[in-house]
C-alpha cells in the first residue's frame, strides 16, 4: 500500500485533491517527473485493487480519467526533462473489430505503471500495426479482439508480424481468449484479464534488462 | 396452417411455456439464437442479409429447413441497414459501407448525450430526444426542419414500418409453414443501459456516477416508466411468450457493488415488477457474469423472470434461483466456434444432468451465435439435447 498523500488521492479517486495536491507540489518546486511517478505509484496500487476484485471497471475508469485531467496539467512542463519509460508497447484492436473498453483498460494499466504505450485504436490492419512495432522498436505488441469472428482478423495479424520478422512478442486479449484460441492465433501470451497483460509486460521487459 | 405443422408448433409452444412455467415438458426446449450463423448457413454474406431483407427472410427459411428449433428469434439481424443508410445513422457500421462486405455490423458507442443535457432530458426525455438527440446521431437529420431532415423523418419511419410489416409477414410463413415459436415478442431495457449504453456510453456513465449521481438518479426516474411503456407496447396485447431484455452494465464487474444496488438494481426491478404486474414475463438475458448479484435477482416474484446465464456461475444460480425461476444457457459460444462436436455433446449432456431434471430450464448457448460457430457444433448441441433432454 502506497503512503504517499497524492498515491492515494488518485486511489481514493479524490479528484479536487490530487489537482490541488499537484499544484501544491509545483509551487513547492517539485519535479513534474516526481508528481507524475507518484500519480503512477496510486495507478498501480488502482490495478492492484482491481486485479484482488476490491475495485471495478468504474473505479478503473475513474481513476483513468483523474490521470488525464493531470497529465494536461504536468505534461507542458515536462519539456527539457525527459519522461523515463520502462519500454514502449504498441497496443490495438484487430481489423474487423472496433471494440475497445477491455484494450483502453489494458492501455490505463500499462500507462499507469510506466510503459510508453502507443494506442492505434480499433479496426487497425496488420500492415499499420507492424509499420508502428517497428517505427518505435516496440519490444511488446499487444492486440485485443472481443468478437469470436474476429478471431480470424487477430490469427492473421499475429501470422503477419511474426512473418515480417518483427523483433517483437505478442499478447492478445479478448473475452474469447483461451488456450485453444491462442494456440490457433500463434501468439507468445494470451488472457481474458488486463491485469496479467501487466505481468506479462514485466517479463517481457525484465528480461531484457 | 397444415395439420402436421399446426401440431408441431403446438407441441414446441407448450414445451417452451412450461419450462418457463417451472414445469417439467416432455422434453427441454431447445431456443437458439442463432443470428448471424443463420446467414452463413444459407451462404449468404452479412452484406446481403443485412441490405436485403428477402435474403435476410429466406436465411432463416433454410435454417428452418435443416435443424429442430424449439423457439427461434426471427430475423438475423436486429437492423435493416438500408433504412439506417435512409437517415445516416451514424452509430452503426455495416458491410459494404464501411467495413468489409463480410464482416459483422457493429455498434459504435459515444457520448451522444453530453453532461449538460441532463436537466433538459429530465424535464421531457421524449422533446429532448427529437430535438437534441437523433440529429446527432443522424447525418441526414442533423439541422431538424431542413428539407433534407424532413425527407429522411418520412424515409426512416415508412422504413421502419415496411419493415415490421415484412417481419410480420415472415413470422407468419415461420409459424404456418414450419411450425416456428417465437423466442420473445417483445423487448425493453434495463434504465440503466438506456442511459449508460446508448445516451451518455460507458466512460460519460462513469463519470456521472461519481460527479453527478443526483442527475443519474433522476434520468432513471424518468427512463422507469417509459422502459415499461415501450415494453408493453412492443408485447402488443401478446402475453404468452416473454419479453427480451439483454442486460449489460449491470455485469460483473462494471459497477461496484454500492453503485449496483444504488442505480442499476432498483430501477431494473421496477420495470421487471411492472410489466409482470401487467402479465408480461421478462427474459433476463444476463450477459456477462452476474453471479454476485444473484441473490438480489432473486427478490424477483416468482416465475417474473427466465434468468438467462452466460458467464454466471451456473451451479451458483441454480442454488439461488432454482425453483423460482426458469434458468437457460449455456454452451460456451467459443465452444460452438472452436470446440469439436464431442465437447459440446459431453458439455450438454452435463448441462442437462445437472441442471434440468426437476423441469424450469431451456437449454441455449450462452450468448448470441455469430456466424463463425461450426454447422456440425449446432448440430451436435441439438441432437445431444434431444437424446439427453427427454423427462
Amino acid at each position: 500500500m502506497t503512503t504517499d498523500d497524492l498515491s492515494k488521492a488518485i486511489v481514493e479517486l479524490e479528484r479536487d485533491k490530487v489537482m490541488a495536491l499537484i499544484k501544491e507540489r509545483l509551487e513547492a518546486g517539485d519535479k513534474p517527473l516526481s508528481i507524475i511517478s507518484k500519480l503512477q505509484e496510486g495507478m498501480t496500487e488502482v490495478g492492484k485493487l482491481f486485479e484482488s476484485g476490491n475495485y471495478f471497471i468504474s473505479e478503473l475508469i475513474n481513476s483513468g480519467a483523474i490521470m488525464k485531467e493531470a497529465m494536461v496539467e504536468l505534461e507542458p512542463r515536462l519539456t527539457g526533462s525527459k519522461q523515463e519509460f520502462r519500454g514502449n508497447i504498441v497496443i490495438a484492436t484487430v481489423k474487423g473489430d472496433i471494440h475497445d473498453l477491455g484494450k483502453n483498460i489494458v492501455v490505463m494499466l500499462l500507462k499507469g505503471t510506466g510503459y510508453n504505450v502507443i494506442d492505434l485504436g480499433v479496426d487497425v490492419s496488420p500492415e499499420k500495426v507492424i509499420e508502428v512495432v517497428k517505427e518505435h522498436k516496440a519490444p511488446l505488441l499487444g492486440l485485443s479482439v472481443l468478437l469470436t469472428s474476429c478471431l480470424e482478423s487477430m490469427q492473421q495479424t499475429v501470422g503477419e508480424v511474426k512473418n515480417a520478422g518483427v523483433d517483437t512478442k505478442v499478447m492478445i486479449g479478448g473475452p474469447i481468449i483461451n488456450d485453444k484460441a491462442l494456440e490457433y492465433c500463434g501468439a507468445d501470451f494470451g488472457s481474458t484479464s488486463g491485469s496479467s497483460a501487466v505481468k506479462f509486460a514485466e517479463e517481457v521487459f525484465g528480461a531484457k534488462k | 396452417m397444415a395439420g402436421n405443422q399446426l401440431k408441431l408448433y403446438e407441441e414446441r409452444k407448450e414445451r417452451y411455456i412450461a419450462a418457463m412455467e417451472l414445469k417439467k415438458p416432455d422434453k427441454v426446449p431447445i431456443r437458439l439464437q442463432l443470428s448471424e450463423f443463420t446467414a452463413k448457413y444459407a451462404g449468404y454474406s452479412y452484406q446481403e442479409i443485412y441490405y436485403e431483407k428477402e435474403k435476410n427472410i429466406d436465411s432463416v427459411n433454410k435454417l428452418l429447413e435443416g435443424f429442430d428449433l424449439d423457439t427461434i428469434t426471427g430475423a438475423p439481424s436486429l437492423w435493416w441497414a438500408g433504412l439506417h443508410d435512409a437517415t445516416g445513422a451514424r452509430y452503426l457500421k455495416y458491410p459494404g459501407r464501411e467495413l468489409d462486405p463480410d464482416t459483422q455490423f457493429q455498434y459504435h458507442e459515444e457520448e451522444y448525450m453530453k453532461p449538460e443535457d441532463y436537466d433538459v432530458f429530465i424535464e421531457n426525455p421524449t422533446e429532448w430526444i427529437l430535438n437534441n438527440f437523433l440529429p446527432r446521431l443522424h447525418t441526414e437529420f442533423s439541422t431538424p426542419g431542413s428539407y433534407r431532415a424532413n425527407v429522411s423523418l418520412i424515409k426512416g419511419a415508412f422504413g421502419f414500418a415496411t419493415q415490421l410489416g415484412r417481419n410480420q409477414k415472415a413470422w407468419e410463413t415461420w409459424a404456418k409453414e414450419y411450425g416456428a415459436v417465437p423466442t420473445f415478442t417483445a423487448f425493453s431495457k434495463a434504465p440503466f443501459d438506456t442511459l449508460a449504453d446508448t445516451l451518455r456510453g460507458l466512460t460519460g456513465i462513469m463519470m456521472d456516477l461519481y460527479e453527478r449521481p443526483e442527475k443519474v438518479r433522476a434520468a432513471l426516474d424518468v427512463i422507469i416508466p417509459h422502459n415499461i411503456y415501450y415494453g408493453m407496447a412492443t408485447s402488443a396485447g401478446e402475453m404468452e411468450f416473454p419479453l427480451f431484455m439483454p442486460l449489460h452494465r449491470g455485469a460483473y464487474p462494471f459497477l461496484n457493488p454500492k453503485q449496483w444496488h444504488e442505480f442499476y438494481w432498483p430501477s431494473l426491478k421496477k420495470v421487471i415488477e411492472a410489466l409482470w404486474e401487467n402479465g408480461k414475463r421478462t427474459m433476463f438475458y444476463a450477459e456477462g457474469n452476474w453471479t454476485p448479484y444473484l441473490e438480489s435477482i432473486a427478490e424477483l416474484p416468482s416465475k417474473s423472470i427466465v434468468f438467462h446465464v452466460d458467464q454466471t456461475d451456473m451451479a451458483q444460480a441454480k442454488k439461488i434461483l432454482g425453483g423460482k425461476f426458469c434458468l437457460s444457457g449455456n454452451v460456451p459460444n467459443t465452444m460452438l466456434s472452436f470446440g469439436k462436436p464431442d465437447e459440446v455433446r459431453d458439455y450438454v449432456k452435463g448441462l442437462i444432468d445437472e441442471y434440468a431434471g426437476d423441469g424450469g430450464f431451456i437449454i441455449d448457448a450462452a450468448a448470441v451465435i455469430q456466424g463463425d460457430a461450426k454447422e456440425e457444433n449446432i448440430r451436435a448441441l441439438i441432437e445431444a439435447a434431444r437424446e439427453y433432454g427427454v423427462y
